[in-house]
């Protein structure tokens, strides 16, 4: 397909190339050829194409060689490479790839004739593009024109896109075929299992959940292996903790009342004996009210101190996951479609409009009134939804972030995710829309899951031991096809495919007869080793870490009570003679009431808002209870996830990266004295508490960026901008303002191109 | 601290009526610079501790013959984005007494009285009064030079009473051409020099409206002003005078006698900012605390944010300042006025002073700005804050300060590392802005002041700010010479300030420093604590200390390229 014979630039080469038989008239000057991963083959490409960076001058645009592949699409501009480079280079896509997974819509349009058209897979297009606009699922808008391109090449590469994005199976992911070559060529089986090297748990196995358990000191609860081989439910783990009074025989047999036999999941124990529990709906309501009886006594068993447990519908307190695909929607449309200028006058209401930050605020205040319960009533809670796998997912998991310093590591992290995600039976499959086949399945739970923990690093940036990079990054990782972790829609369905293309595929197979995705949590396969110190947060105060307080050093030693406020809680309100929390606060006596009616803004404050007031009134413990202030305006947009690729937005030389730097250096230079005092012959600071359990080596410094010599000043590298480690440059480029028919519609269009607007308007 | 304070009123029982946390019963204490609350109840006490310069008005709740007992009592406005309400026992007029105190010692000036810094017997380590010698700071800016000289034509405010007495002006004017164009120039505010690049020579000067009128009056005097100031740099084509107002509001002051450059001034090109006047601004402000105080509106925020326009004026202030300062960073001198050029034309000309000149954004140099380009220059703090005044709804007083210092920290956002000082000074300031306390904000220009010893009568806040330094210090400072600074003025990128607008509300965690400075402050005390450590430890080692610095660089050195010496001295010296 590319000869390799080059030949010598000439005029003609910068002329359009002849329309017939491109291969053999006409090459570009120098061979553009894209880098492959094992398994990836070029499906259709076209030449002298103009990437847009600017959507009004055209200054800046580049030109070069477009390629679709079966796992991406890619453009090698010519020339040298630009300076404005992304901080962040990806090992298995270049600076201008994007993965077809990542592709959310393919509009190609022709300008002279005034036609648009959206593509899907196995679709005819009755005109030949001189555009081609890529939306993508990170919020990238990429533009790609044909004016110097063959018009037929350019035609068949925009239909091979549109067909390689929407495919017709799961297997058909290019995933599979990746992995599949890794084992043929041995360097998966022999020596590094994909597990190799991550340390994050995922439970799949009962030693996982047994570690969990102890952790927590969750005494009341066991690890329960009735679900081995998916014998009562498809969508839970095979291993799930239940409480210790119900035996596996109750368990089988109460399973049929819940949807999809889901029995009730235990996620997390706090200190005091409360669980946290999550539970579906009812699938028999005839036997139901009796089954739930039954499991609500065993967990009341499970308490301590015996306490009833509290139901918290999730269903009848948050939106649906309609609510939140058409927000999100609505909030990406505002942050990179609409006009810039034209939208700054309404852009505050226009965000409220698109109620994503509403809705992130209102997981954070469910979550954190789940929180008063478990720490401040001591009281166990059950997370009730229908299904059981969407809103539980995020508030269980909002939940133990705020109240278990544990998930604030990165590790802590990933297990949570890979437990309250993958491993209770989250759709990403479906969430994601990967195969483009649904879109009324389609929401982005797990991205409202990310701005709800960005916000609470936002408000506690000592608190979590990873950045809003490795948020972002995490979030773009969804839409790379080859990481087990966002692939399925259960871990029964990851098991059953990995089976049958193991099968397919001749897979040489290792003693457990299993092939092995590797999860997203082994960052090696995107990003080179310094790429990945991006993720550490350098203001972290993690367990052991030393903090200085008064000129003394300190380390913070998790004790037992350390991370419950509950000591302090509860003493209060004995304090207050208070006798259950149920009743009314009668502080003042009957005072307040009369007052009341006088003084209008004067309200009663409900036990759970004293309960708050308090914990505010009290400096945070970072490695405590941690609840986020849900107050709107304290709630804000993550413009690093939102506005990263908008050029305008941007800060030369500002922003908050240019803080993560200094404080970088700092922790940098903290480390490396460190090393100095645990190598000093005869002189081990064993007194002394330091953040890492190991010196850092050279290769293993932690930081991103290093400690500055005494001879460089003390200045702000230029790579650093608002949208750091990102670049806007060429990544955004919706249609300019002003100009074409098409370009107007486009201005028009309220919702991001919905199919449903687009459909009718093919020629 | 130690001040003279009479003591007025003790021991009072009285009800706070907290907005949050419902009625506080407590005394009260006032003096004549404070209201002292603080609550009986042992177990977290509520505490108020209120200086009277921020009352704007006390008024009396309910009367006699109100029913029940709390309808009787107190309401005051504050200047501080809240209010406070107090309730009293109705019998035996309870409540004469404290707001007959509050009254005259909160409005002293209505009453014949001093105001609080007259009284104020502090004192500190430094003398603020000396941050700012105009003289100093001219030379700072390598002034006077070939092109621009000082006069002392205004040295007793007689050619403008309400502008500094030492100017900077056009070399090649005479002291009769500034009289002549001060003829033409509203309230004698001539175009005088704020600030000059040190590379290019190109100049912000500074006026007020020409008085063109109804008639369209031309003073040729003032069109040949303006042109020897577009000559005194050799880049400027055109001056570029920058009207604040918008359009229409420069044109409806011809009906008063004031106006804009028309087509006769030929080398000059006009442009409007668009910046509204005080008493949009007032009401935008007003707005603005209905919406934060007492309580956060909860249904509609962003909506409501919106329809206050206060982020919205933040963004024309400062992509107005962000025009000046990339004009005259071009090389070309700009002229800046509004209608008086008081208000509007001094924050333009102040922002993008802190823009254009990294001095400004050091502690003692963002001081020198405030005491040059709005207290020299006449901004009217005494109207615009109605000091020690009953007349609270003066139609004068306008946060018009207020909104600069929130540019100020919109900036500081947008670039943490290129400002010296920290959240804390801007808030600091904001609050001795109404406290009285100091003498810094008080009066209308350097004339009033003069006339009442401001200077050797009362205490400079900078003497606070400078003795305590540490306080006032961002920790991230990154010195950045030469440097422009441009931030986004766009409403993707400009927040609310809550950490001053909702700051009473005790739902939010208040503290004195960011968790991001706190948690960097410990960062430094840690990486001294090592330093000291190895020093002792090769000290008492002194004979394998040759040993370490060899011994240490495989493990060290890679990522730079210093030798083990450089290492070692390297980690001896503090960034």
């Amino acid at each position: 397909m590319f000869s390799a014979k080059p030949i010598k630039p000439t005029f003609k080469c910068y002329l359009p190339p002849a329309q017939t038989d491109r291969k053999n008239s006409i090459q570009p000057p120098i061979r553009l050829e894209p880098e492959f991963l094992p398994g990836e083959i070029v499906v259709n490409d076209v030449n002298f194409v103009r990437k847009c960076i600017s959507a009004e001058s055209g200054q800046g645009d580049l030109w070069g060689r477009l390629i679709c592949t079966n796992f991406k699409v890619s453009f090698i501009p010519q020339g040298p490479p630009p300076k404005q480079k992304s901080q962040l280079s990806h090992l298995l896509l270049g600076q201008h790839d994007i993965s077809l997974t990542c592709l959310e819509q393919v509009v190609t349009v022709n300008d002279t004739r005034g036609k648009r058209k959206v593509l899907g897979s196995n679709q005819k297009l009755k005109f030949n593009p001189t555009e081609l606009i890529l939306y993508c699922k990170d919020l990238r808008v990429i533009r790609f024109c044909f004016d110097e391109a063959g018009p037929e090449s350019a035609k068949k590469v925009c239909l091979a896109i549109a067909h390689y994005s929407h495919p017709a199976d799961l297997h058909l992911l290019f995933g599979f075929e990746y992995q599949g070559l890794r084992y043929h060529k041995g360097d998966l089986v022999n020596g590094s299992t994909p597990r190799g090297g991550i340390q994050t748990p995922v439970f799949d196995r009962p030693s996982d959940w047994d570690r969990e358990i102890k952790r927590t000191g969750a005494s009341g609860w066991r690890v329960c292996s009735i679900n081995e081989k998916y014998a009562i439910s498809d969508s839970l783990p095979e291993y799930i903790v239940v409480p210790v009074s119900l035996t596996d025989q109750d368990v089988k047999q109460h399973s049929p009342s819940f949807s999809d036999g889901r029995v009730p999941l235990w996620c997390w124990n706090h200190r005091n004996g409360s669980a946290l529990v999550r539970m579906a709906g009812p699938a028999d309501p005839l036997t139901q009210r009796k089954t739930e009886q039954k499991i609500f006594t065993a967990i009341t068993k499970s308490h301590p101190q015996r306490r009833e447990v509290t139901l918290s519908d999730l269903d009848k307190s948050l939106p649906n996951i309609q609510d939140i695909q058409s927000a999100f929607v609505k909030a990406r449309q505002i942050c990179t479609l609409d006009p810039f200028e034209e939208s700054e006058e309404r852009w505050l209401s226009s965000i409220e409009n698109s109620r994503w930050l509403e809705y992130v605020r209102t997981f954070l205040k469910l979550s954190a009134e789940i929180v008063y319960n478990l720490d401040g009533k001591n009281v166990s809670v059950i997370l009730l939804e229908e299904e059981d796998r969407d809103l539980n997912c995020v508030v269980s998991s909002l939940v133990q972030l705020m109240l278990d310093p544990h998930y604030r590591s990165l590790n802590g992290f990933q297990s949570l995710v890979q437990k309250e995600w993958v491993m209770a039976g989250h759709r990403f499959l479906d969430r994601c829309n990967h195969l483009k086949k649904n879109d009324s399945k389609e929401s982005p739970l797990f991205t409202l899951f990310l701005d709800c923990v960005w916000q609470m690093t936002n408000q506690y940036p000592a608190a979590f031991e990873f950045t809003e990079f490795y948020l972002t990054v995490l979030s773009d990782s969804m839409w790379i096809p080859l990481f087990s972790t966002f692939l399925f829609n259960s871990s029964k369905q990851c098991a059953q495919l990995l089976q049958d293309f193991s099968k397919n595929k001749a897979i040489p197979q290792g003693e457990d007869h299993t092939v092995i995705f590797p999860p997203v949590w082994k960052w090696s396969q995107q990003f080179s080793t310094r790429d990945q110190t991006l993720f550490n947060n350098p203001m972290y105060v993690g367990k052991g870490a030393a903090s200085v307080q008064n000129g003394e050093v300190k380390s913070f030693q998790r004790s037992k009570k350390a991370f419950s406020s509950t000591v302090r809680i509860s003493s209060t309100s004995q304090r207050n003679g208070l006798k259950g929390e149920e009743e009314p606060l009668q502080r003042r006596g009957s005072l307040v009431s009369e007052l009341k009616a006088d003084f209008s803004p004067v309200k009663d404050e409900s036990p759970s808002e004293r309960f708050f007031r308090d914990w505010f009134s009290h400096p945070a413990d970072q490695q405590g209870v941690l609840i986020p202030l849900v107050l709107p305006s304290h709630v804000v947009l993550w413009k690093l996830f939102f506005l990263r690729w908008v050029p305008e937005v941007c800060i030369p030389q500002g922003g908050p990266a240019t803080v993560y730097h200094k404080v970088s250096q700092l922790v940098d230079e903290i480390e490396m004295l460190q090393g100095k005092l645990r190598q000093y012959k005869g002189a081990s600071p064993r007194g002394t508490p330091v953040p890492s359990p190991s010196g850092p080596s050279s290769d293993q410094r932690r930081m991103y960026f290093k400690a500055s010599s005494p001879h460089d000043p003390p200045t702000t590298p230029n790579i650093l901008n608002s949208s750091f480690p990102f670049n806007p440059v060429g990544n955004l480029c919706p249609r300019g303002v002003q100009g074409t028919p098409i370009s107007k519609f486009l201005n028009g269009a309220k919702t991001w191109l919905s199919t449903e607007t687009l459909a009718n308007d093919s020629f | 601290m130690c001040k003279t304070v009479t003591r007025l009123e003790t021991d009072q029982e009285i009800i706070y009526m907290c907005p949050f946390s419902g009625a506080v019963k407590g005394k009260v204490l006032i003096t004549n610079y404070r209201l002292y609350f603080k609550s009986s109840d042992a177990e977290g006490p509520v505490v108020l501790d209120v200086p009277l310069g921020v009352i704007s008005r006390v008024e009396k709740m309910g009367g006699a013959s109100s029913r029940g007992e709390n309808s009787y009592g107190l309401d005051i406005t504050c200047k501080d984005m809240r209010n406070l309400r107090f309730a009293l026992k109705q019998e035996g007029h309870s409540r004469r007494g404290i707001f007959d105190m509050l009254f005259r010692y909160a409005f002293p000036l209505s009453h014949g009285l001093a105001l609080f810094a007259y009284l104020n017997q502090e004192k500190f380590t430094e003398n603020g009064w000396n941050v700012y010698k105009a003289m100093e700071e001219f030379r700072r800016q390598g002034l006077p030079n070939n092109k621009w000289r000082m006069t002392f034509i205004n040295k007793r405010y007689e050619l403008c009473d309400t502008y500094p007495n030492l100017l900077a002006v056009p070399f090649k004017c005479t002291e009769d051409d500034l009289r002549k164009v001060a003829a033409f120039r509203s309230r004698g505010r001539i175009p005088v020099l704020s600030w000059i690049h040190r590379e290019n020579q190109a100049v912000i000067v500074r006026c007020s409206q020409p008085l063109v009128g109804m008639s369209g009056k031309r003073n040729k005097d003032d069109e040949r002003y303006l042109d020897l100031i577009r000559e005194a740099n050799d880049t400027t084509k055109k001056l570029t005078i920058y009207d604040a107002r918008p359009n229409v509001n420069a044109v409806a002051n011809k009906a008063t006698g004031g106006g804009y450059e028309g087509d006769e001034y030929v080398n000059a090109e006009l442009v409007f900012l668009d910046i509204q006047n005080i008493h949009v601004m007032r009401e935008s402000l007003k707005k603005l605390k209905d919406i934060v105080y007492p309580n956060v509106e909860e249904s509609h925020w962003l909506s409501s944010l919106e329809s206050t326009h206060w982020l919205e004026h933040i963004k024309l202030v400062l992509s107005g300042a962000i025009q000046v300062a990339d004009k005259v960073s071009s090389g070309n001198s700009v002229l800046v006025h509004c209608s008086d050029g008081w208000d509007r034309t001094a924050q333009l000309t102040s922002l993008a002073m802190l823009m254009l000149d990294s001095h400004y954004r050091t502690l003692r140099g963002f001081q020198v700005l405030i005491e040059k380009e709005w207290i020299s220059f006449g901004h009217k703090f005494a109207s615009r804050i109605g000091h020690g005044d009953k007349n609270h709804a003066d139609q004068d007083r306008s946060p018009i300060f207020v909104q600069f210092i929130d540019c100020v920290w919109q900036m500081t956002k947008q670039f943490p590392t290129a400002f010296e000082f920290n959240e804390h000074l801007l808030l600091s300031i904001l609050d001795h802005l109404y406290s009285c306390r100091f003498g810094t904000f008080l009066y209308n220009c350097e004339n009033a002041r003069d006339q009442h010893d401001l200077r050797t009568k009362t205490t400079s806040l900078w003497s606070l700010v400078n003795s305590k330094m540490d306080l006032y210090l961002n920790p991230f400072y990154t010195p950045e010479s030469g440097q422009v600074l441009y931030p986004v003025a766009s409403m993707r990128h400009l927040e609310l300030w809550v950490n001053y607008y909702i700051r009473w509300n005790p739902r939010i965690r208040h503290q004195q420093q960011s968790p991001v400075e706190q948690r960097y402050k410990e960062l430094l005390a840690l990486r001294e604590e090592y330093l000291k450590k190895l020093e002792q430890l090769q000290l008492s080692d002194s004979s394998s200390s040759y040993q370490l610095t060899n011994s240490t660089t495989p493990n060290t050195t890679s990522s730079t390229a210093s030798t083990p010496s450089q290492q070692y001295t390297h980690l001896q010296t503090p960034l």
